[in-house]
């Protein structure tokens, strides 16, 4: 019988629900940070085929020589399989060789789409933002060539809003139909969105966001109140399996055992 | 439309009048930096994030002083952060006027202090792109061409201010975005190896450091360790900078410390948070932290070994016990 954790964090939580999202012997294209600690704990748990691919060149690789703290550094290119740079990266994800883009977000609207450059008025306070974030990186990259994508963010009504700040990389736009395909895009966009309270995914008529599952001690109402848009709840959501023994203790003793992604909080 | 940098016909003329010869390139970082860096230039930021970037190069730019700056990158941390710094102590000796750019910040070691505090005070011209366009635009610049397609981002909001420009494919049909080259007045690259002439050879990632420096008017060269010429040569494959795209090449062990330099020494855990902590500190209002630290390790020191010297040793070994990548010469072994 499956051994259930008693003790573990939201952080810990969203890693293993990332983790269990993940298919086996499917290419993923990692962000960098959560996305990480969950592909190496699917490698460790049930999909020991999974092909991580890394924006600056690794393709491939084991992650067998410790959590990389960047998505550039020495740890993404043990024994990679194929090595170049950002442009090799990047043009095998327009060739359609990434099945799976697995990025980070800090604000989210119904149809998916993400902000990662600024808080505050746009464009007119573009110069001169309230809040600058870091930018887009290769998450707006990954978001429009990736076959599919999956998001992994922290759960929180000012994360979650009906309308954007700016729009960093593309969910379905403006859900109407087939908005990427006349925007010119080549992926088919958000798969699924999983955070510190649930899992979400997206309708396959209107593109906006939907309940899949609520996380251990959350309910629908708890998830709906969390998020400042109006969610789709279906009539077959269900309460996601708890984190195994297993699971946390590969976590905390293997994959982040100094905590720089996991259990830290993550940025407010 | 409008060049920042050299414009592709002007970038084309540049070369055509340019001493290719095979010489012997080796200078001082500081002759380097006289001769290459100028006011008002684009300058082009080699590696990626904090891994491999030109932070011996930068130091010697801050100590002497350069206005106007334009900075175009894909991803950085630390080369950018250090120029940030000496930028928010004193912007009368150095200052950044735009950036080209996709992503600052230090990933594991938190957001850029600086970054924010140059932004949402209005310090700078911001033009935003995808890691992708940047990359993509350096290689536009070194395949000599004015433009490169690309599919991302395509319905981001940054095609709204930024330069890019979507039309129909003439044989699809379908909308493709059109990025303009980038061809900087100066590419700052730090490798693992190079010989005198200035052939690089990178290990682990390329990042986009042979486009930018190929797309460039002159390239800095900044090395771990030069190698004998013969060595070089004997695997040409593994020649990611070929010595005509460089001007400079200077022997700077720890180079790009306290980064990531792949083969060579991992991130120093405790130095990055030492900087950013006083970075984030200015940024509260409070300077004194991080005019001590220039004080100390920038305007205080005549070079950057004298900057690595004030590093415990045993610091500056561990990092370097902790690199797992197989070294160069392992890896060569091999191939023998």
């Amino acid at each position: 019988m499956t051994k259930y954790a008693e003790d573990f964090t939201a952080q810990e939580m969203i890693v293993v629900a990332g983790s269990r999202t993940l298919v086996d012997n499917k290419v993923v294209f990692a962000g960098t940070g959560l996305p990480m600690v969950a592909i190496t704990l699917a490698q460790l748990t049930h999909s020991p085929g999974i092909i991580p691919v890394f924006e600056a060149g690794a393709v491939g690789p084991s992650l067998s020589r410790g959590l990389p703290l960047s998505v550039g550094d020495s740890r993404t290119t043990f024994r990679a399989n194929y090595l170049l740079g950002l442009n090799s990266a990047f043009e095998l994800t327009q060739r359609g060789f990434a099945d799976i883009g697995f990025i980070g977000g800090a604000e989210i609207d119904p149809y998916g789409n993400l902000n990662s450059t600024m808080m505050g008025e746009f464009p007119e306070n573009y110069q001169k933002p309230k809040v600058r974030l870091p930018g887009s990186g290769g998450a707006s990259d990954m978001a429009c060539s990736c076959e599919q994508t999956i998001i992994i963010m922290v759960h929180e009504p000012r994360r979650f809003n009906k309308k954007l700040n700016y729009i960093t990389s593309p969910g379905y736009l403006d859900g109407t139909p087939n908005a990427r395909w006349r925007a010119g895009l080549a992926g088919q966009g958000p798969y699924r969105v999983i955070t510190t309270k649930a899992v979400l995914g997206f309708d396959d008529e209107t593109k906006r966001m939907k309940l899949i599952a609520t996380l251990p001690g959350e309910t629908v109402k708890s998830v709906q109140d969390a998020t400042g848009f109006e969610l789709i709840i279906p009539s077959d959501v269900y309460e996601f399996e708890p984190p195994t023994v297993e699971e946390i203790r590969l976590i905390r003793e293997a994959i982040d055992p100094k905590g720089y992604f996991v259990r830290k909080k993550i940025k407010e | 439309m409008y060049w920042t940098g050299l414009s592709p016909d002007e970038a084309r003329q540049f070369l055509a009048n340019k001493d290719k010869s095979k010489r012997d390139k080796r200078m001082g970082l500081k002759e380097a930096v006289q001769k290459y860096v100028k006011d008002g230039d684009n300058i082009g930021i080699g590696g990626f994030v904090n891994a491999r970037q030109p932070v011996a190069t930068v130091f010697e730019i801050a100590r002497q002083g350069r206005k106007d700056l334009t900075l175009s990158f894909q991803s950085a941390g630390l080369a950018i952060e250090y120029l940030a710094g000496a930028m928010a102590l004193d912007d009368s000796k150095n200052n950044i006027k735009r950036l080209e750019l996709a992503y600052w910040a230090h990933e594991a070691f938190g957001i850029s202090p600086l970054f924010r505090y140059l932004t949402e005070n209005n310090k700078v011209e911001l033009e935003d792109w995808s890691n992708y366009n940047m990359s993509a635009r350096f290689k536009a610049g070194s395949m000599g061409l004015p433009f490169i397609p690309c599919r991302s981002p395509l319905g981001s909001d940054m095609l709204k201010t930024n330069r890019a420009k979507i039309i129909d494919c003439p044989f699809t049909e379908r909308p493709i975005m059109l990025l303009p080259a980038s061809h900087p007045d100066i590419a700052l690259i730090h490798v693992q190896e190079a010989d005198i002439y200035g052939n690089c050879r990178i290990q682990g990632p390329l990042y986009t450091c042979p486009e930018i420096s190929m797309a460039s008017a002159h390239t800095i060269v900044t090395c771990d360790r030069l190698i004998e010429h013969d060595d070089m040569t004997r695997y040409p494959n593994r020649i990611s900078i070929p010595f005509f795209s460089v001007d400079a090449v200077i022997e700077v062990p720890f180079g790009s410390y306290p980064g990531n330099c792949n083969g060579i020494h991992y991130f120093d855990e405790k130095h990055i948070p030492e900087f950013r902590t006083a970075c984030e500190k200015f940024r509260k209002g409070d300077p004194v932290a991080l005019q001590k630290y220039y004080d100390d390790y920038v305007f205080g020191v005549e070079n950057f070994a004298q900057f690595i010297d004030k590093i415990p040793f045993e610091q500056l070994q561990y990092v370097q016990k902790i690199e797992p990548s197989t070294t160069l010469e392992a890896a060569f072994k091999v191939l023998e």
